[in-house]
């Protein structure tokens, strides 16, 4: 009951932190759809060029798609972002703007140095005269994704070997108590393995009982948090937010059935060299 | 059978249990240990179950150093031996049937197959209307024939008892010596640590006294057994 108990406690925990690290990759993921290079396009080009510039970009292994927006398109746009104020647009040549490719890079290329690279070999190609990209946004973008990263191995690390050893310690317990029943099996000639697998196979459950237990205390939580905060400023709404799908329900009880298994394991092979 | 060479045992810091013991005992022997507390009739029987390790000497069973066995060894070594203790050391979570159905279990027997021997052996020894039952519930002589009939379910080859009457009145001794006969009678060795003058005189072959851990008498003798039939 201790050893479950234990275990619910800290794997509630960890799922605690593995909700929140998938819900902040799930955020970092949607803001990075958001990056986009603007490739603005030289005024003497015409459909022809254009089109063969289009399908020469659409090359590149970084660009996942490209949206061609046309001199008149992109006076449209800035009208319509205008507003009411579009009148002061009044008597303004239509081609004033020029046209221009909004390019989405693909996942796996919204890095730093790789969008630089990427945005260089773009301005050497031929009719396109400027490009802009959020540089500051992509290297900020990078550094949350590696603290992240960093953070979940740290913090997950101390947490494993922490609750290793309370369920080690908590075995312990249950062993001391009932060592007389251990006495009586060695007494008999019980092999080891024999001796020893009522307590692995209790461990084992009493794993898979902690884990399931904390996995419905984080659900309650997590319906809990949504109704009471229902925005988190800057991070967005909490209905964005997801609770943990079957891969990670079934990697929780699966460190709980092993961290139960381990923690009586390792605690029999003391408890008994010490008998 | 058993043969013990220059047996010494010494728990630390300084304490003497056994002093340069050498015995030897043949197979279906009926052997009492006995002394007073203190002696060293524990201490014996430990080394030959393998509880304790011999500071010095050699202990053989049927021509093997028992002293050189490893955990698995040990293990062997228990399912040919029966154990009997004052205090019974019965799982009191287990029914009288399962208690000795363990031991069957332990050198491999089939579920099925332990229960059936167990419960046989529970009937020989009185206890058909008692085999459901949690040791807890019955009484001490109760307790101490379902401890018995643990330690002969696999036909061991020795039977050690420390004390197995320590905790029973005269009658349920009587009968609980008796029942230490018959077993003999299969032709397992029998080693008794007691110091139950009475159960002694009537029932010992061979009285082994121990005395601040040196064997100091060594007696064999012709008895009739009265109560055996």
């Amino acid at each position: 009951m201790l050893t479950a108990a234990t275990m619910a406690t800290t794997l509630f925990v960890f799922g605690a932190f593995m909700l929140l690290q998938e819900n902040l990759q799930n955020l970092l993921k949607a803001w990075g759809e958001q990056i986009q290079v603007n490739a603005y396009l030289d005024k003497s080009l015409d459909a022809a060029d254009v089109q063969r510039l289009l399908a020469r970009v659409r090359t590149f292994p970084e660009v996942e798609g490209v949206r061609h927006i046309s001199q008149e398109q992109a006076w449209r746009d800035f009208q319509a972002a205008l507003g009411a104020q579009s009148g002061v647009l009044e008597g303004l040549p239509q081609d004033v703007l020029p046209a221009s490719f909004e390019i989405k890079i693909r996942e796996n290329f919204r890095d730093g140095p790789m969008i630089e690279d990427f945005v260089n070999r773009l301005k050497r190609e031929k009719g396109i005269a400027l490009v802009e990209y959020p540089q500051e946004w992509v290297d900020r973008l990078s550094l949350v994704v590696l603290a992240v990263q960093w953070v979940k191995w740290i913090f997950g690390g101390a947490l494993f070997l922490a609750t290793f050893f309370i369920v080690e310690s908590t075995v312990k317990l249950a062993l001391l108590a009932r060592r007389d029943e251990i006495e009586i099996m060695q007494l008999v000639g019980a092999s080891e393995a024999m001796i020893q697998a009522p307590f692995v196979v209790e461990g084992m459950i009493q794993g898979i009982a902690g884990a399931t237990l904390s996995i419905i205390g984080l659900w309650f939580t997590f319906q809990w948090l949504r109704n009471e905060i229902p925005t988190f400023g800057l991070l967005g709404s909490f209905s964005q937010f997801h609770f943990l799908n079957a891969r990670h329900i079934a990697l929780m009880l699966a460190i709980g059935w092993l961290l139960g298994a381990a923690g009586s394991l390792f605690s029999l092979r003391r408890f008994i060299k010490t008998w | 059978m058993i043969q013990l060479f220059h047996v010494f045992k010494t728990y630390p810091p300084n304490s003497q249990a056994l002093n340069d013991i050498s015995l030897e005992i043949d197979k279906g022997e009926f052997v009492f240990l006995t002394g007073p507390s203190g002696a060293g009739k524990t201490t014996l029987l430990k080394l030959l179950f393998r509880e304790e390790e011999p500071t010095n000497g050699q202990i053989l069973l049927n021509g093997q150093n028992i002293n050189r066995l490893n955990r698995r060894g040990v293990a062997r070594l228990r399912r040919q031996i029966g154990l009997v203790f004052q205090e019974f050391k019965l799982l009191p979570r287990l029914t009288a049937l399962e208690n000795v159905a363990l031991a069957a279990e332990v050198v491999g027997t089939s579920k099925n197959g332990s229960h059936t021997k167990a419960y046989h052996l529970l009937r020989e020894l009185g206890l058909k209307e008692k085999y459901t039952a949690k040791p807890l519930t019955l009484s001490g002589g109760e307790q101490q024939r379902v401890a018995i009939a643990r330690a002969v379910v696999n036909d061991p080859m020795l039977l050690l008892a420390d004390e197995p009457t320590g905790n029973l009145d005269a009658e349920i001794a009587d009968e609980t010596m008796r029942m230490f006969l018959k077993i003999r009678e299969r032709g397992t060795t029998i080693i008794i640590a007691s110091h139950n003058l009475e159960l002694i005189k009537r029932y010992g072959t061979r009285i082994i006294s121990l005395r601040h851990g040196f064997v100091a008498d060594d007696l064999q003798k012709v008895v009739r057994h009265e109560g055996m039939h």
